[in-house]
């Protein structure tokens, strides 16, 4: 288990290599240069030349490449050039942010998806499955900005229940988790329900009908179980979604993230910053898949094979 | 014509009739707007700015006057256009990716997949408004950008649909009689191939409606005053409580072409009985 | 390495603080929550020397040696005389007696000494570009010895870059000042700043140096003061709504009616300090021709915008600058208004003849320009009856909206924009320098706008001026020969609003200053 653990790393190290180059170029593919968002009106081409100097934008691209993968390495993702702090300060200000919406919201679709998923499967093809799985999709269908708003509407202009905006208190994090949460809940409810489906035509399934266990035990206690393999494995290759999915929603409940992190910098043409927050997610997304294939190989012998 | 035969059995079920007639209206709105639309979409009349539903603009006027049903008409060919176009572009990019992937296999392989299955990871939001940054904002641009965000999917799909035929006999035989990769992959894998990742597609139009109506909300996509239901919503937010039509209706039109595509796109699969074959990326 | 101990330490206290100020914090009586302008979201710092964004907490954590009233007058806060030599060369100031700063330093004679000459090499340079240097006449009195006369230097003095630092902090933080703490003389000190979200601030129980513009010359009435960043105005309003803010510092236009509409709130406006104006590419056909610039400046209806889109708050723009500057009093012959006879007249007389599609045609040619915009609503909506305008004159018009950042970038190249909507904020006549000056082609001289004799009347304006009123007259001159070449159309002037709930706070009766800063915060009570 642990070779293939080491084998598994190793082979994130060329891919490691070629994304954080693809993240390197895009940004200096992207027009617009920071130093202009910097000058105050009035300054002189002089200042201008100072200032790339003083952020090694003046170098070799090839160099600050280098440069900038090297320190990366070391644990320093450089200075925002617009934004005047340490990169590593501004993503540790706002990664707790999407974490928490994040992981928030994937248990909200979890646990709403997995119930209205098995509820679907159980009384397949009926009434209820049709309503459930219709009823869920409505989530999925609309824009989140749209869904945030409505939410807004609802439950904190008319009802006064929840603030407008901010991240200041822990009730301003249920209109967003909802916003982002009702979105993921489709997907989860459908692996659920066609996985449980599945399950429930095998063998053993079989053999315990037979055997006159009440069919609710086996739905819950064995179906139910065997079926979650598939959701786990979507949900941890998607980890990237939930540090940075969100941006329409924290953008619109005014909510600091990651997401909008890397949105306001692509914006501002602070370089800096969005090649940190890229690496990192990138780094988060690689490490999800790493775990979502540790977990297969310890639930399935036969993939640990395959690797070796 | 075998090749309509699912459509007939899928559109026999009560959710499927539905969903296509829905989505036949919405087609019918996009593609003949002119007729449909009771005004011109961008002919603006100041003084009579955010009207209520009424007689004369059911679904009553925005901020420049314009009526907006007409718009949500016309906003219907946008929205169809945009996302279409970008999932074949994107469907076609990702059958010839992975189907060179998964036949090819080796040093290829490895890097598509590893590519691809990190582009699959992150947001298609994300990658899309990077694209944009790029490439300048625009209708062309977004639909390069949405097209490039979904070909992940497709090429996992595609590749993986490859590998489970590649090793079947036939192909095996086929090569056997000395024909080339090409004539193999294009003429025996991908034909079979095809079905899944077509339905896939479909789904994935629903999704990118969606992403364009958000891009429209960030002021991207559409330009004024060509409409976008993304960007009717995002300029009806200012008006939220003296005209909320302005942002109702749009997120209506979208929920309702969505939820179609995706109740429609069920029922095709029901009817092929290919959902293994989905899942197997 | 000692400054990095220190400002770690710091960063680690005001975490603490910023935790302590988070959930559930006590409900202070004497508490209010404002919201920043949009355009202050992201000020990175609170470092007046070399900061070029500054948001508007910085005017309640610093005090200025002057500040200006709404109708542009200059009055004392940290100065409370001043006169200038006949020759401009020399300019004394009498400093404010018993004035400290937050960490208990002495401000006088020494921290202007200390103060002028840490601009030199900053961005900030060019305000305090034309003093040589700083003279003590007594603990309370400085002399500026100038290079050449500056005119423009009180105007300077009273900027939000003015705001002054206590000497000691300043020197003993380095880069980190203004990042992880701020310390000036206001009427609040800084106690949380998270970048991007809020800034917590508490009343300076030692204030007592008010501006006669303030009636309450003690310490603020609100003693814990929050003000956050929200840039969607969408959520900005439904938190004023709600409650969960009590002022907005800043309100989009478009906004107002539904404010209007709201009983527990009230609103309230300023004079504007920008214009909303279209460049014109002089370099690119077929705006070459003078008379279809004409015709594209005299196209657009004024009236029609104030009206329709800003529900007639704010005025039509005729000129260049903001009709409270001197230099905006143009001879009446030249401002630039709505006349779509006269700008049909043009086009015809052009050659370009109206087509069937209502676009007009030359030479096989449409008369189709490209018009560019930013992302924002007032922007967009703005460009939208613009692009009706222009066709009813028979000029076709294809909008593209850029993010503000490629924007100017594409500027730059030069020879692809052709019209363009933008907007300025900038209370002083040398902005028509800085958007027509032959020097800056591209961007910010969007117009690609280089003529000889301009940059002759540009010269005088900018540095032949002795006097505050030959200034004046010297920008006047520049300003009328720019508007007689038609390379820009002029089409509104905004004014500032605030919203507030007057259930939560009471402002004073009269709002004084530029803009809602110190000088009227420190009246406000909380009900």
């Amino acid at each position: 288990m642990i070779s293939f653990f080491i084998k598994r790393l190793l082979l994130l190290i060329p891919v490691f290599l070629a994304v954080s180059m693809v993240i390197f170029m895009i940004v200096h593919l992207v027009p617009g240069d920071p130093i202009d968002n910097l000058v105050q009106i009035n300054s002189t081409p002089e200042q201008k030349a100072a200032l790339a100097a003083k952020y090694g934008l003046d170098k070799p691209l090839y160099q600050q490449y280098a440069i900038w993968l090297g320190k990366a390495l070391s644990g320093d993702l450089g200075d925002a050039i617009i934004l005047r702090r340490p990169v590593v300060d501004l993503i540790a200000l706002n990664l707790p942010h999407s974490l928490a919406l994040g992981a928030l919201a994937l248990a909200f679709s979890t646990v709403v998806g997995i119930g209205a998923g098995a509820l679907a499967a159980i009384y397949k093809d009926s009434l209820i499955d049709r309503t459930t799985m219709t009823l869920i999709l409505l989530g999925s269908t609309v824009p989140g900005f749209w869904l945030g708003l409505l939410l807004i509407m609802l439950f904190a202009v008319q009802l006064g229940w929840f603030p407008v905006s901010g991240a200041r208190s822990w009730d301003a994090l249920v209109l967003p988790v909802l916003t982002v949460g009702l979105g993921g809940v489709a997907l989860v409810a459908r692996v659920t329900r066609v996985a449980m489906m599945e399950t429930a035509r095998k063998d053993f399934v079989m053999m315990l009908h037979a055997k006159g266990v009440p069919p609710w035990q086996i739905e819950l206690r064995h179906v139910l179980r065997h079926a979650l393999l598939p959701v786990v494995t979507i949900l941890s290759l998607r980890i990237g979604w939930i540090l940075g999915g969100a941006v329409t929603v924290e953008f619109v409940f005014a909510r600091p993230g990651l997401g909008s992190l890397l949105i306001t910098s692509l914006n501002q043409r602070d370089y800096p910053v969005v090649q940190g927050s890229l690496l990192m997610l990138a780094i988060a997304v690689m490490l999800g898949t790493l775990l979502g294939d540790v977990v297969q190989a310890a639930m399935d012998p036969r993939v640990r094979e395959r690797i070796k | 014509m075998a090749a309509l035969d699912p459509i007939r059995k899928a559109i026999r079920s009560p959710r499927g009739a539905g969903s296509a007639a829905v989505l036949v209206l919405v087609v019918a709105c996009a593609v003949f707007a002119p007729l449909l639309a009771p005004y011109a979409y961008d002919i603006q009349n100041l003084p009579g700015a955010n009207t209520e539903p009424g007689w004369a603009h059911w679904m009553g006027t925005d901020e420049f006057g314009r009526d907006l049903f007409s718009r949500i008409v016309y906003g219907a060919r946008t929205s169809l256009t945009v996302a279409i176009s970008a999932i074949s572009i994107s469907v076609a990019a990702g059958l010839t990716l992975g189907a060179m992937a998964g036949y090819f296999g080796g040093p290829f392989d490895r890097a598509v997949t590893a590519v691809v299955d990190l582009t699959w990871s992150f947001p298609e939001i994300l990658i899309a408004l990077i694209l944009i940054a790029i490439i300048g904002p625009g209708l062309e641009s977004t639909m390069v950008a949405i097209s490039i965000a979904y070909l992940a999917q497709f090429t996992r799909l595609t590749r993986a649909q490859i590998m489970a035929l590649k090793n079947e006999t036939y192909v095996e035989a086929t090569a056997n009689l000395g024909a080339g990769h090409f004539h193999i992959i294009f003429r025996h894998l991908l034909p079979n191939a095809l079905t899944p990742v077509i339905v896939a597609g479909m789904l994935a139009t629903g999704d990118a409606i969606i992403l364009e109506a958000t891009l429209g909300f960030f002021g991207l996509g559409a330009q004024p005053p060509t409409p976008s239901w993304g960007a009717m919503m995002s300029s009806g937010t200012a008006q939220i409580f003296i005209a909320p039509w302005i942002i109702i209706f749009p997120g209506l039109a979208i929920a309702l072409t969505v939820i179609a595509i995706n109740l429609f796109g069920d029922a095709l699969i029901e009817a092929l009985d290919i959902r293994n074959r989905l899942r197997s990326s | 390495m000692r400054f990095t101990t220190k400002s770690l330490i710091l960063s680690g206290s005001l975490l603490a603080s910023a935790m302590a100020f988070g959930p559930g914090a006590a409900v202070w009586a004497q508490e209010a929550t404002f919201v920043m302008p949009s355009d202050d979201v992201g000020a990175p710092s609170y470092d007046p020397i070399r900061g070029t964004k500054l948001n508007a907490a910085t005017s309640l954590i610093y005090d200025r040696m002057v500040i200006q009233d709404a109708d542009q007058s200059f009055h004392g806060q940290l100065a409370t005389e001043w006169e200038s030599s006949d020759d401009g060369l020399e300019w004394t100031f009498k400093l404010r007696p018993g004035v400290t700063f937050h960490d208990g330093e002495p401000f006088n004679a020494a921290t202007i000494v200390w103060w002028v000459p840490q601009f030199a090499g900053t961005e900030n340079a060019f305000m305090t570009d034309a003093i040589e240097s700083v003279e003590v006449v007594d603990g309370l009195t400085v002399k500026f010895v100038m290079k050449n006369p500056d005119p423009n230097l009180l105007s300077n003095m009273s900027s939000i870059f003015m705001g002054i630092p206590s000497p000691k902090a300043y020197d003993a933080m380095g880069a980190d000042y203004g990042v992880t703490n701020a310390v000036g003389s206001g009427p609040f000190t800084l106690q949380s700043f998270t970048i991007g979200q809020e800034t917590v601030l508490a009343s300076n129980e030692a204030y007592a140096w008010a501006s006669d513009l303030s009636e309450n010359q003690g310490p603020p009435h609100i003693k814990t003061l929050t003000l956050r960043e929200i840039s969607e105005a969408s959520t900005a309003f439904l938190e004023l709504r709600t409650g969960g803010v009590d002022m907005l510092l800043s309100v989009p236009t478009d906004f107002l009616p539904q404010l209007e509409a709201e009983d527990s709130i009230a609103v309230g406006t300023l004079p504007g300090t920008g214009i909303f104006y279209i460049p014109i590419n002089t370099t690119v056909a077929p705006f070459t021709d003078i008379k279809v610039r004409e015709a594209a400046a005299l196209a657009v209806n004024q009236k029609e915008i104030l009206d329709n889109l800003f529900g007639g708050i704010g005025a039509e723009a005729n000129n260049f600058l903001i009709s409270s500057l001197l230099a905006a009093d143009v001879d009446p012959k030249l401002n630039i208004s709505y006349n779509p006879d006269r700008s049909n007249k043009l086009l015809d007389d052009a050659g370009w003849a109206m087509g069937s599609d209502g676009v007009r045609e030359k030479d096989g040619t449409k008369l189709q320009v490209a018009l560019w915009t930013q992302n924002g609503t007032e922007f967009k909506r703005v460009t939208e009856v613009v692009q009706a305008q222009l066709k009813a004159v028979g000029i076709g018009a294809d909008i593209t909206v850029f993010d503000s950042a490629t924007i100017n970038d594409q500027y730059r190249k030069g020879n692809e924009h052709q019209l363009a909507v933008r907007s300025y904020s900038w209370a002083n006549a040398d902005i028509i320098d800085w958007f027509f000056a032959g020097s800056r082609l591209g961007y910010p001289n969007v117009s690609m706008w280089n003529d000889p004799k301009a940059e002759e009347l540009n010269k005088v304006a900018m540095t032949g001026s002795r006097t505050w009123e030959e200034r004046v007259a010297n920008f006047k001159a520049y300003h009328e020969y720019v508007l007689g070449q038609f390379v820009f159309a002029p089409i509104y002037q905004p004014v500032q609003s605030y919203a507030y709930s007057k259930d939560n706070i009471t402002l004073p009766k009269t709002v004084r200053g530029t803009r809602v800063q110190s000088q009227t915060i420190v009246d406000i009570t909380v009900n």
